[in-house]
């Protein structure tokens, strides 16, 4: 009978409870960790502070989950009370966070080959949300997994598909789309969470007539990339959404699009409502070595030069590190965050760069420092308060970049127009390094020896900056000095970011690795169980 | 030495002999898949197989009933062509004297008879099989099907491209085994707080619960007065009885075209190696 009672009520019942309300997603991260980026401001740092430079030495996994099949993790798992979800290309899982047991897990059929990766899922009211390979954005219940919605947002036949973790603004899906490396122009779209009716859609590559277009020479706006593909960042404050934007195409060969090319290597603020543009700034105007500016653009409210000031600090691809007043697009400071930069010799005072004549990618190669892997890419910067310090990983690297003519062609090919030879010598190498937030100065630096890639991204949590390396290593640093604090070795690359959660008043360090999802806590010797409490489960009639 | 250099000969000749033709695994049904081929595949089989494996493959009397729920060993369409074609030396399995295309027919049918419910071409009404979800059978209360319906029982909206037809006959009219994910649970914490739920997932060091209201608990099972699993299917399995046969089979009809995914499918191996 309470079986049936049971059935009834569960069948008949509505979902009652909506997990995450708007007001939610505006905190700073503590137990729940509700973005990719962890919040709006994505400073990546966490409130809590049960794990710091004291008790870090103690800290120890508590569990771990492998994901069935995978191989290049590179979601950041989402904690909502105490349940995560994690993701890979075509999957979500949701486990219980306290123990890594899963609970469910859901699937969609769609391509997996070279589509790339997927970066986690986003949670609203009592809905997961995330896209696909196949550039379908899904929604989920997230007690059950079940589907609720779908959305093609482009042909994947076209070659399009859909990485990053969505972000939720007021109500709204914002999702973006990859790659621009085959002549496929981006653009921003925003759904009803709900209905998953589709509200707007901001081109990155502007249309003629619309401003910006001008920006392209002839027809070669048709073909221009300018992707949307990491999620990015927004000031509920200013109701600004900010999204850095890729590269051109084809990435290399500017001769065949003269022009800057808006909004291709900028950041964009939006008017989350209907989409409109208010401002842009543009990092690399006509980028030549595939520079994308999808590099987290990270807000701050802080003095600049002594007066209080809506920051924006951004380390970009290109080699150099910004701050901008994000109200406005305001250029305040640049200069380079690595040694190895030779394509321009500094920046003007509106912030565009002074090229460098002959340093482009060329018939016969040219050295091009950074290279189009860049001085820095997806991998999270995080921010401390605290020491006012901005960390990121930084490649110090050079590659020799040549060009062809390429023509366009239509079904997803690579519209690169010829690339650039890695320059893997003893000169290339990975740090973290701690800028100052004003000037952009190195504080303290650390090399991630052994690691020929960038690898993970930054977490900051209880004066502590966390970061996972390429060759598997996890690693704790100071934050003030960056001493190295503790260390795992994980054994498998890490291409995440960490995050942090707690389940009731246990905080953990979440991560994804290569095949598996870690979780960090602080050691606690378990007691042998008394069998007399430890309830058995039974037989029983419902 | 001797002894590598023979096993080199050994290796070498086991290469050669894979390398020259395909096995009988990489073979494929050159007629296809297509409903129609089944049907006669269907007939051919009723006429010729079923003094040993019975009618629709289901008895087996003096052969495998190639219909059951059995460990198959002859998984790839080559590989049931060559027993059907030529027999299976030592069996009773004899060469029928069957031509290539007939061989073929009859793959076709025993490969729809292990394969899921879609590709099963199951004859009914699928509107009225709606229907039938949705009001008498009650179905929806409990199962989803592409975003509506109730969550106390699995999404059924790929439930097509997931069992064969025989499992979905079964769940609705056998009392099977309650499917992982979906057990009744009653725990009490230490407190003497009460939970009813489903058990998502259960170890002996924990337990995650979804609520009447969809809501997810996870606990650590230290804190735990008791659980009880019910190992009593909230599922009726007796539809065989509370509708008709037509509407049973309109059901079965609108069931077996739900898909959208095949990733769950436990898709027959091509591969037999290691079995």
């Amino acid at each position: 009978m309470r079986g049936l009672t049971l059935l009834l009520t569960m069948g008949l019942t509505a979902p009652l409870c909506a997990q995450v309300i708007g007001k939610q997603l505006q905190e700073q991260p503590g137990a729940n960790w509700l973005h990719y980026n962890g919040s709006y401001d994505s400073r990546r740092a966490t409130t809590l502070d049960q794990v710091n430079t004291q008790t870090v030495s103690n800290l120890t996994p508590a569990w771990v989950f492998h994901v069935p099949g995978a191989g290049n993790l590179q979601c950041v798992p989402i904690v909502v009370d105490g349940v995560m979800y994690v993701t890979q290309p075509n999957a979500v899982y949701a486990l219980d966070a306290a123990s890594g047991r899963s609970i469910w897990e859901f699937h969609h059929t769609g391509p997996t080959a070279d589509r790339g990766a997927n970066r986690g899922v986003a949670v609203y009211g009592d809905k997961v949300f995330f896209s696909t390979p196949d550039a379908v954005l899904i929604a989920l219940s997230a007690a059950t997994g079940n589907e609720l919605w779908e959305k093609k947002l482009a042909e994947p036949e076209e070659g399009y598909w859909s990485p990053a973790a969505p972000l939720i603004v007021k109500g709204k899906v914002i999702v973006g789309v990859a790659p621009g490396d085959r002549g496929l122009n981006g653009f921003l779209d925003a759904y009803d969470a709900e209905t998953g009716k589709r509200l707007w859609r901001w081109d990155s590559i502007p249309k003629p007539g619309v401003a910006g277009n001008e920006t392209w020479a002839g027809d070669s706006w048709k073909h221009a990339g300018g992707n949307t593909w990491l999620t990015q960042s927004y000031d509920p404050e200013l109701n600004l959404l900010y999204w850095g934007i890729g590269n051109p195409s084809p990435d290399f060969n500017g001769d065949m699009r003269p022009g800057d090319n808006l909004f291709t290597e900028s950041v964009v603020a939006l008017n989350p409502d209907d989409g409109t543009i208010r401002w842009h700034f543009q990092f690399t105007p006509h980028d030549v070595m595939d520079w994308d500016a999808v590099e987290l653009p990270v807000l701050v409210d802080a003095s600049f030069q002594g007066k209080p000031r809506k920051l924006m600090l951004h380390a970009d691809r290109n080699g150099f590190y910004y701050v901008l007043d994000r109200t406005n697009g305001e250029f305040l400071h640049g200069s380079p965050f690595v040694q190895h930069l030779n394509w321009a010799s500094g920046l003007t005072p509106e912030g565009r760069p002074i090229r460098v004549p002959g340093v482009t990618p060329s018939l016969l190669g040219t050295k091009v420092c950074p290279s189009s892997i860049g001085a820095t890419n997806w991998m999270s910067p995080t921010f401390n308060q605290q020491t006012g310090l901005f960390y990121v990983v930084a490649l110090e690297g050079c590659g020799t970049a040549s060009i062809s003519t390429e023509t366009f062609r239509p079904g997803g090919f690579q519209y690169r127009a010829t690339g650039d030879v890695l320059l893997r010598d003893a000169s290339w190498k990975v740090y973290v390094r701690a800028l100052d937030m004003a000037t952009g100065k190195v504080v303290w630096e650390n090399e991630r020896v052994g690691s020929i890639g960038l690898g993970g991204g930054l977490l900051s949590a209880g004066g502590l900056v966390f970061s996972g390396e390429l060759n598997g290593q996890f690693i704790a640093y100071d934050a003030k000095t960056g001493k190295t604090m503790w260390h795992f070795n994980t054994g498998q690359s890490i291409n995440s970011q960490p995050m942090s959660y707690a389940v009731e008043g246990k905080q953990y360090i979440g991560l994804s690795t290569g095949a598996d999802i870690f979780s960090f806590g602080l050691f606690e010797p378990q007691k042998p169980l008394d069998l007399r409490t430890v309830p058995v489960a039974k037989a029983g009639k419902p | 030495m001797r002894r590598n250099l023979i096993s080199f000969a050994l290796l070498f000749s086991a290469v050669v002999s894979r390398a020259q033709g395909p096995s009988t695994q990489q073979v494929k049904n050159p007629l296809g898949n297509a409903p129609p081929l089944i049907q006669a595949g269907h007939e051919l089989f009723n006429k010729t197989c079923t003094g040993c494996h019975g009618i629709d493959g289901g008895e087996g009397g003096r052969a495998p009933a190639l219909g059951g729920n059995r460990r198959y060993f002859r998984l790839s369409e080559g590989a049931i062509f060559d027993a059907v074609k030529h027999g299976i030396p030592g069996t009773g399995m004899p060469n029928l004297g069957l031509s290539d295309d007939e061989a073929w027919r009859i793959v076709s049918y025993i490969r729809s008879l292990r394969g899921v419910a879609l590709d099963a071409a199951v004859q009914g009404d699928v509107e009225k099989g709606m229907a039938i979800f949705q009001g008498k059978a009650g179905c929806v209360k409990c199962h989803m099907l592409r975003g509506e319906g109730g969550t106390i029982g699995p999404d059924l909206s790929s439930v097509g491209a997931q069992v064969t037809l025989a499992h979905l006959r079964e769940e609705l009219t056998t009392d099977l085994p309650i499917p992982s994910g979906f057990a009744p649970v009653t725990v009490v914490d230490k407190n003497g707080q009460r939970l009813s739920g489903i058990a998502k997932n259960n170890d002996a060091f924990s337990i995650q619960i979804l609520d009447e209201h969809n809501k997810l608990h996870t606990y650590d099972k230290k804190t735990l007065r008791s659980a009880v699993v019910s190992q009593k299917s909230l599922m009726p399995h007796n539809y065989d009885k509370t509708l008709s046969p037509q509407e049973l089979q309109d059901l079965l009809a609108m069931l077996s075209r739900q898909a959208k995914t095949k990733v769950h499918v436990a898709l027959e191996r091509e591969n037999e190696e290691g079995r």
